[in-house]
């Protein structure tokens, strides 16, 4: 209770003391505030995009994985390959239909990236990608068809130039007229829209990624260049039941048969599991994190020893006042009490300040992304704890030389 | 045993209370006693003795005044009696307690307890209003606060500043900051009043006002111990004791005291 009481009366003090220097305070913190806007602005960010990753993941369905010629965690400069990986063959639709063929595996199919913007009429849209796969796409990726109808086997066969696209690129070209049927130009090839289709519900779109329309595999392969070392794969999703691990051996045996890998020969592809896509997001943001905490752990050092010089000057100044206090009884616990909360109060604000500003920034940039960002509570609560120890850490000194002043020479000081 | 006569203090009664207690506390009509009391400081080598063994006996109630010229260890004794140092060597007992031998913390306790202060300089906190500023003692007591606020309103009362509570100290008068400033001394109700030239800066009409409210307060029982150099404003106290070179002078009633500087 007496703590308490005490506390609360140092609170009052502090408060008062910030308010009597508006701008000292103000100036005082300044670092403080930057450190911790800049984590949770960036926190803010990553932990939005993870999110979507996440739910991205969830839609696919955790098990689907991709077989590709080279993995890397970073697009790679087809030229500057590993040698290993420079003589790896390319992947070919029949290894999918022989993985398809496999008992353990539910959906095995060829997938390609291609680029390019829509245009119908002097319309364009944005660069966009467009997902050069089959008939099942939406089985693995999510969304589903609005109107009109998937590929037929004929169209898959022979690469017919057709498309399904996205309803929001068919409102931006057509408005309210119907699309189906109408030619568009996928990056300058002709394609007719056989279907509308609507992508699962805040999918991980960066801008220039977003799927524009769904074409056949084969399409692409005979009208674009497709980069077959970064936008080649093959989609596998076990049946329901087996393992991805499972799965993954199956599909290695297999790929070694088809490529006649003798035993000893290192795998001539790569896959990727979903649990990977997230690992390595998690180590690129891991990074990232770690230097934004470099940085603004030099923005706090900053703050911290700006609070110190401010509280040395406030000891100073305060000589007197401390002189009075302990003449009416205060002890030297009292007085270092009284600073250090003055110290961690202005931090603390500091702190608070910081996680508004960082989340409100957050929040702009994350607006602009067109993801949401979900303000991270746990790091919320690091950051005050933080800010509050960075007060008391850097106020213990000036705390200190108050808390020792002499009553007799401390009431004596003009 | 040292002879009583080696004691320059008024009374028989006194010197014998000074004697008495040599290692034992007073008795409890005697807040305050001190015996053989010495303070000296190291001043870049130089030894001042600043007091050099002051024996001295006051009673609950008394109004006493110490005087003496600057460098006569008046401000020295007013230190070690409001528990702000500690004496080299000697005795004080205050209110029953052996003080000279305490910490730090201890002290500290005793000034909040026993001792009001009341300085020249008022010393009021500028950014707290009156109320708050009474209140300051009673935070370090650890009374609660709705007590503190109901007992800083009635010590406000006692010095007539009940319409002012709120009011900081710039917004006061000189004469109604040092009231705010015994209000504050009393709150707690301690053993001592003890007053540093309580009237060094105030005028002379302000002055009387001040020491007015004293005398109230010692007719109403408080023991109140000013350290003055003005004979005139020493004279409102019934008890005059005079240092000089760390040493009592000498130490009278009023009435001897007046007659001697001739008021």
């Amino acid at each position: 209770m007496r703590i308490v009481d005490r506390l609360g009366q140092n609170l009052t003090i502090a408060l008062d003391t910030l308010r009597a220097g508006k701008i000292r305070s103000a100036l005082t913190i300044l670092g403080v505030v930057i450190g911790v806007a800049t984590v949770m602005a960036m926190a803010a960010i990553v932990q939005g995009i993870r999110e979507q990753i996440v739910h991205t993941i969830e839609i696919a369905g955790p098990t689907t994985f991709y077989v590709i010629r080279y993995f890397s965690s970073t697009p790679v400069n087809p030229n500057r390959l590993p040698r290993d990986a420079k003589n790896r063959p390319d992947l070919i639709p029949e290894e999918a239909q022989r993985i398809a063929s496999l008992p353990e595996i539910g959906y095995s199919a060829i997938w390609a990236q291609v680029f390019g913007r829509v245009e119908y009429q002097g319309i364009r849209t944005q660069q966009m990608t467009f997902m050069a796969a089959d008939d099942r796409y939406t089985e693995i990726q999510g969304g589903e068809l609005l109107e009109g109808r998937w590929f037929t086997r004929a169209e898959l066969k022979s690469g017919t130039p057709v498309a399904v696209i996205d309803h929001d690129v068919a409102r931006k070209l057509f408005g309210q007229a119907n699309p189906l049927d109408k030619t568009v130009r996928l990056g300058g090839r002709p394609a007719r829209v056989i279907g509308i289709y609507a992508p699962p519900e805040n999918i991980f779109a960066p801008q220039g990624q977003q799927v524009g329309a769904i074409i056949p595999f084969l399409f692409a392969d005979h009208a674009f260049v497709i980069d077959k070392i970064n936008a080649l794969f093959i989609a596998v999703k076990p049946r329901p039941g087996v393992t991805v691990a499972e799965a993954q051996d199956a599909v290695t045996v297999a790929m070694r048969e088809i490529r006649a890998l003798r035993p000893g020969q290192r795998n001539t592809f790569d896959m990727i599991t979903q649990d990977q896509i997230l690992d390595t997001f998690n180590k690129l943001t891991g990074v990232f994190f770690l230097v934004m905490i470099v940085l603004s752990g030099v923005a706090l050092m900053v703050g911290g020893i700006g609070v110190m010089a401010i509280m040395m000057v406030s000891v100073t100044s305060r000589t007197r006042e401390i002189g009075v206090r302990k003449a009416l009884g205060a002890t030297n616990a009292d007085i270092l009490l009284q600073f250090l909360v003055e110290a961690s109060t202005l931090t603390g604000v500091g702190g608070i300040i910081g996680i508004i500003v960082g989340l409100g920034s957050g929040k702009l940039v994350t607006l602009a992304m067109s993801i949401q960002a979900s303000p991270p509570l746990g790091l919320t609560l690091v950051a005050v704890g933080v800010s509050v120890g960075i007060g008391i850490a850097f106020g213990l000194l000036p705390a200190m030389r108050a808390a020792r002043l002499d009553p007799i020479e401390a009431l004596r000081y003009e | 045993m040292r002879n009583t006569d080696e004691y320059p203090i008024s009374t028989t009664e006194e010197r014998e209370a000074v004697v008495a207690t040599a290692g034992a506390a007073p008795e409890e009509d005697w807040v305050i006693v001190t015996r053989g009391l010495k303070r000296e400081y190291d001043m870049g080598g130089e030894v001042v003795r600043a007091l050099r063994g002051v024996d001295l006996a006051i009673r609950r109630n008394e109004y006493v005044a110490i005087m003496g010229p600057s460098g006569s260890g008046k401000s020295t004794l007013m230190n070690l009696i409001g528990c702000l140092d500690t004496p080299n060597d000697g005795e004080y007992w205050l209110n029953g307690q052996l003080v000279s031998a305490m910490s730090d913390d201890q002290l500290a306790r005793v000034r909040n307890k026993e001792i009001g202060f009341v300085f020249q300089t008022f010393n009021l906190l500028p950014r707290a209003t009156a109320l708050h500023n009474v209140e300051l003692p009673l935070v370090y007591a650890g009374v609660p606060g709705e007590e503190r606020r109901r007992r800083a309103e009635e010590a406000l009362e006692r010095v007539q500043l009940g319409a002012r509570m709120l009011h900081k100290p710039n917004e006061l008068s000189g004469g109604q900051r040092q009231r705010v400033a015994i209000a504050r001394a009393l709150v707690n109700r301690p053993s001592i009043l003890l007053a540093d030239e309580p009237t060094g800066n105030l005028d002379s009409t302000t002055s009387e006002e001040i020491m007015k409210v004293f005398e109230e307060l010692a007719d109403q029982g408080q023991t109140v111990i000013m350290v003055t150099h003005e004979p005139d404003i020493a004279a409102h106290a019934r008890r005059v004791i005079v240092l000089r070179d760390g040493v009592i002078a000498s130490d009278d009633k009023r009435s001897a005291f007046t007659q001697k500087v001739g008021l």
